[in-house]
């Protein structure tokens, strides 16, 4: 993405989210953004899983120019080429584990079964269960098996364990981190949560819309080796 | 005060959020409200017409017809024990050519006492003056005929009665009590122009007519608590020896019968619509105030909590319910007051009163404005009660999350063989079944009022097919003012145009069985007549069998008798004996009371040799003109009628008369199925905008989102329909019942135009509904969904 600028007018004026953004990602990678609140990260999250558009500046997926996608496009997008993990699961309460997993490998080109999606997360017993009937991380994991399960050449996490503990967290993440390398996706986790850094191949760190500084990782370490 | 001031800021903004949903609720209320204020304004405003006109002109208890009675028969007549007043007159009718009509108008001439002031059935000037009493050629003519025949003050009019013409010119336009509704005797429609009636001084229609110092109509006026049944009794034993047909009260008096029988289906409409647009719009604040009271949980929680006892934490709900009752109100008044005015426009046209002003039927609004309120309340009450009644604890906790459960879908369809976002709408009706159930109800409440009134066009087509081309198959008739040889009807066959002549005889009768008796019109037909036939119920002409009667089916139907059975006969015109015949079959006909018997037997009975009142002719389109010229220097003919001219009338005036109330209906079953289908989805839409939001921004189209929401007005559309039918099959039986008048009987035939015209009536606005609430998923947030919690 270069010169990536995001303004939203409101009656107070204009706010900037984004200040001429430029990054580089590269394909398998997993990068963790970090911020404050109100400091631009989900706003890039959000331009680049295509549910918005800046207001200046390019971002280029492979050769697709999503700046100037028209809505259709954007929407195959989404549906080809993007997993979205949400940091409360939105997980449809009216279907089962399986069924909501499968409400997505339904409308895929070339998904797993949703069956394989929940092995993969080890939710193997627990597919006819719904929603209200698992726990959050149960949930939130169901919430990865769904982001995954259509093979997606990038995994968008908005605060994935933002409403989990620490131990249940620690299993999504890891769930995260071993399928998107099964499947050589993209990751890009939005957090507030510093010690999540540490199984990142870069941080990148933002403020006031702009990114402050972007760090290789290079003590990498896997999700079971932290505590928060 | 502050706190009610914030209730009440709370309230508006509730209402403006709402307001799409409460409007369409309000739209029920004020359907119901309208149906009643324009129901009970209009039948305020004929009675009161009607009572202001029969009391201006005195209008007559008891009329009683003979043939020729001496004037000093009034006396024994005056003295019977309940008459106030007695009134005879001379009426005498012929045939007349109106400059610009083809056919031949059929004129009544009717005589003006000394003193027209003194009288019964006064008529009431409208134009002109009445005329000079010495005068021998000057008359007052019924207003609807002059309108309607285009016949202005100082024309003149030639008519043939009691064999001599008879010419005067109009002086005056006038309004009469007898003639308020002026059917026409061959359809029992209105057809103004061939119904003249004419009011000139005694002398000069006792002239006409032969009738010096007699008469042959009379009119009483009854004192108050007379016995109607004994006044007629002994005003047939008075008139019998003068050619007394059977004396009838007011009640079967022809224009008051109609105007009755039209207050009558008022009331009918009252009854029955009002109280299904208020369940309806009850249901549906029910189900509204219960998503707000979810979707509010918390916050009235939060108001326990802070102090407010239960009736104040549920008065923001209870309020919003009697707003959306107030505002539909409102609506409904004025609604009401509108229709009721376009109703008394069509009144007007058909009820010839000298005043018919719009009414307000004050007692009537307050009383649907009662019952709508009150509906309204009781929708929500029941949906609040609940959430009040939980301690603020648990009210301020986030709700437990939906549970669904594998239903009964995922037993009978195997896991794989449904797409998931089917299964979500599966599992949605499954999960809100008394949702489902209501929306269904309404849904097919609506259906059924489209097909409970579409019916009647089909109907119609269906009566007229029967009647007039299949029953009957003349192409005109003639009307004689006394019976005639029946080698007369060669005559007839040999006037210009004429290819088939057919001699009828008709009667007035009573007919007994089973203690039971009924008026009827017996119709001597040849046996081998093809111009008229009685017809069974699949259309095959019946035979005559001796000297057995056919019976219409409805007549039977009062009577009680089936074919078989015995029915005592007498017949009122003429001195014919009382005799006993045997029923032989049942003839399906939609119009007045029939019997048929050969002629001959009827001849026989009535012991008046070879006679016929009539002729059913086929007359050659093309020389129509010339045969009308024709019959009308025939005095003994007084009455023509055409088939064509009586089918399109038919047509003309009912499709007047109905295209108003079925727009209505159209209108009513509209929005009861836009507010259903538009408050469900708009519900579903609150529910599920977080779930339809992740889908769309996990790559669903908006198409497919507008899949899943409404997929579910779909189904719950869909399975309306058969219910819809059902039910509204059940109506148009019930309204052909209710609306039955003795005159004209609707046949209950659903054909496939109808039906279609329902449903498409229906499909509209489940549609509209649709469209409005889809077009919310275009306008989804889907960032929020990714940070906000349910």
């Amino acid at each position: 993405m270069r010169g990536l600028t995001k303004v939203y007018e409101t009656e107070a004026g204009a706010v900037h989210a984004l200040r001429g953004v430029d990054l580089d990602i590269r394909q398998g990678e997993m990068l963790i953004l970090l911020g404050p609140s109100g400091s631009g990260k989900s706003t890039l999250l959000n331009i680049l899983g295509g549910l918005d558009r800046g207001s200046a500046g390019k971002v280029l997926f492979h050769d697709q120019d999503l700046t100037a996608a028209t809505e259709h496009q954007l929407t195959l997008y989404r549906r080809r080429s993007v997993g979205f993990i949400f940091q409360f699961f939105n997980l449809v309460p009216s279907l089962t584990a399986r069924e909501n997993v499968a409400l997505i490998t339904e409308i895929a080109d070339d998904p797993m079964t949703p069956e394989e999606a929940l092995d993969r997360v080890g939710l193997s017993d627990r597919l006819d269960h719904f929603p209200a009937q698992l726990s959050g991380g149960q949930q939130q994991r169901v919430a990865v098996a769904r982001a995954i399960a259509k093979r997606p050449k990038i995994l968008l996490c908005d605060e994935p364990t933002g409403s989990l503990d620490s131990e249940a967290g620690v299993r999504v993440l890891d769930a995260i981190v071993d399928v998107a390398r099964e499947v050589g996706a993209t990751s890009m986790i939005v957090s507030h949560n510093v010690e999540v850094a540490a199984i990142a191949d870069r941080v990148i760190r933002f403020r006031d819309g702009a990114i402050t500084e972007v760090a290789e990782n290079r003590d990498k370490r896997s999700p079971g080796e932290m505590r928060w | 005060m502050v706190i009610g001031n914030m209730l009440d800021r709370k309230l508006l903004r509730d209402l403006w959020r709402l307001k799409w949903q409460v409007f369409a609720i309000a739209l029920l209320i004020a359907c119901g409200v309208s149906v009643t204020v324009m129901a009970f304004s209009a039948q305020k405003a004929l009675m009161a017409a009607q009572d202001r006109f029969y009391e201006d002109t005195r209008f007559a208890d008891v009329f009683a017809v003979a043939v020729r009675a001496p004037m000093s028969t009034v006396a024994d007549l005056s003295r019977i024990d309940g008459v106030a007043m007695a009134d005879a007159r001379i009426m005498e009718s012929g045939l007349m050519q109106v400059p610009g009509l083809t056919r031949p108008a059929i004129a009544r001439v009717i005589s003006l006492p000394r003193d027209e002031t003194a009288g019964l059935n006064r008529v009431r000037l409208s134009q002109g003056r009445m005329p000079d009493p010495a005068s021998l050629d000057e008359a007052v003519a019924l207003k609807t005929f002059m309108d309607a025949a285009k016949v202005k003050l100082g024309d003149r009019l030639t008519t043939v009665i009691g064999g001599r013409a008879f010419s005067f010119r109009i002086v005056g336009a006038v309004l009469s009590p007898e003639y308020v509704f002026v059917p026409s005797p061959e359809s029992f429609m209105p057809d103004d122009a061939h119904q003249g009636v004419f009011w000139a001084p005694r002398p000069a229609v006792e002239r006409s007519a032969g009738l010096n110092g007699a008469f042959n109509v009379v009119a009483f006026d009854l004192a108050p608590g007379a016995s109607v049944a004994h006044v007629l009794q002994q005003v047939d034993r008075i008139l019998a020896p003068y050619g007394g047909r059977a004396a009838y009260a007011r009640e079967d008096q022809v224009s008051h019968a109609f105007l009755e029988a039209e207050l009558k289906e008022l009331s009918t409409s009252a009854a029955v619509l009002p109280p299904v647009f208020l369940i309806v719009a009850a249901a549906l604040v029910h189900l509204v105030v219960s998503r707000l009271v979810e979707a509010e949980r918390e916050q009235i929680g939060l108001l326990k909590a802070f102090g407010y006892s239960d009736y104040q934490a549920a008065q923001p709900y209870l309020r919003l319910a009697g707003a959306v009752g107030v505002v539909g109100v409102i609506g409904g008044g004025l609604l009401g007051g509108w229709l009721g005015a376009a109703i008394m426009e069509q009144y007007r046209a058909y009820f010839r009163f000298p005043v018919l002003d719009p009414a307000f039927d004050w007692p009537a609004f307050l009383m649907a404005s009662t019952a709508s309120v009150l509906a309204a309340l009781a929708g929500s009450a029941m949906a609040v009660r609940a959430a009040v009644r939980l301690s603020p604890a648990v009210a301020m906790q986030p709700p437990r999350p939906a549970v669904y459960r594998q239903g009964l879908l995922d037993r009978l369809v195997p896991g794989r063989a449904i797409d998931q976002a089917s299964r979500m709408i599966v599992r949605n009706l499954e999960r809100f079944p008394l949702r489902a159930g209501l929306t269904v109800a309404g849904l097919a409440a609506s259906l059924s009022l489209l097909v409970g009134s579409q019916f009647v066009f089909g109907s119609f087509d269906y009566l007229v097919d029967h009647a007039y081309y299949r029953a009957q198959r003349w192409s005109d008739a003639v009307g004689f003012a006394e019976v005639r040889a029946g080698r007369s009807i060669s005559e007839i066959r040999r006037l210009p145009g004429v290819f088939a002549a057919e001699p009828l005889r008709v009667a007035a009768a009573r007919l007994k069985a089973n203690g039971r008796e009924e008026r009827a019109r017996v119709t001597g037909m040849e046996p081998d007549a093809t111009l008229q036939r009685a017809l069974d119920r699949q259309g095959r002409p019946i035979p005559f069998q001796g000297r057995g009667v056919i019976l219409s089916a409805a007549l039977a139907g009062r009577l009680d008798v089936a074919p078989g059975d015995s029915v005592r006969l007498d017949i009122t015109d003429g001195a014919a004996p009382s005799v006993v015949l045997p029923v032989t079959a049942l003839a399906e006909d939609f119009s007045g009371y029939s019997i048929y018997m050969a002629r001959a037997e009827l001849n026989r009975l009535m012991a008046e040799g070879d006679v016929a009142s009539g002729a059913q002719l086929l007359v050659a389109p093309d020389l129509r003109g010339r045969f009308y010229r024709a019959i009308e220097a025939i005095p003994q003919i007084v009455a023509a009628s055409s088939r064509d001219d009586t089918v399109s009338n038919w047509r003309k005036v009912m499709i007047e008369a109905f295209r108003v109330s079925m727009t209505f209906y159209v209108g009513f079953a509209a929005a009861i199925a836009f507010g259903v289908a538009y408050n469900t989805s708009r519900i579903a839409l609150s529910e599920r905008s977080r779930d339809l939001a992740t889908l769309r921004v996990l790559g669903f189209s908006r198409r497919e989102c507008a899949y899943i929401l409404l997929g579910e007005l779909l189904v719950l559309g869909l399975a309306a329909i058969p219910l819809g039918l059902l039910g509204g099959n059940a109506l148009a039986s019930g309204l052909v019942t209710a609306y039955s008048r003795d005159e004209l009987r609707l046949p209950l035939t659903q054909t496939p135009a109808s039906y279609a015209m329902s449903l498409s009536a229906f499909a509209v606005a489940i549609l509209l509904a649709a469209v409005l609430v889809g077009r919310r998923i275009w306008g989804l947030d889907l960032v929020a969904v990714l940070k906000t919690r349910e």
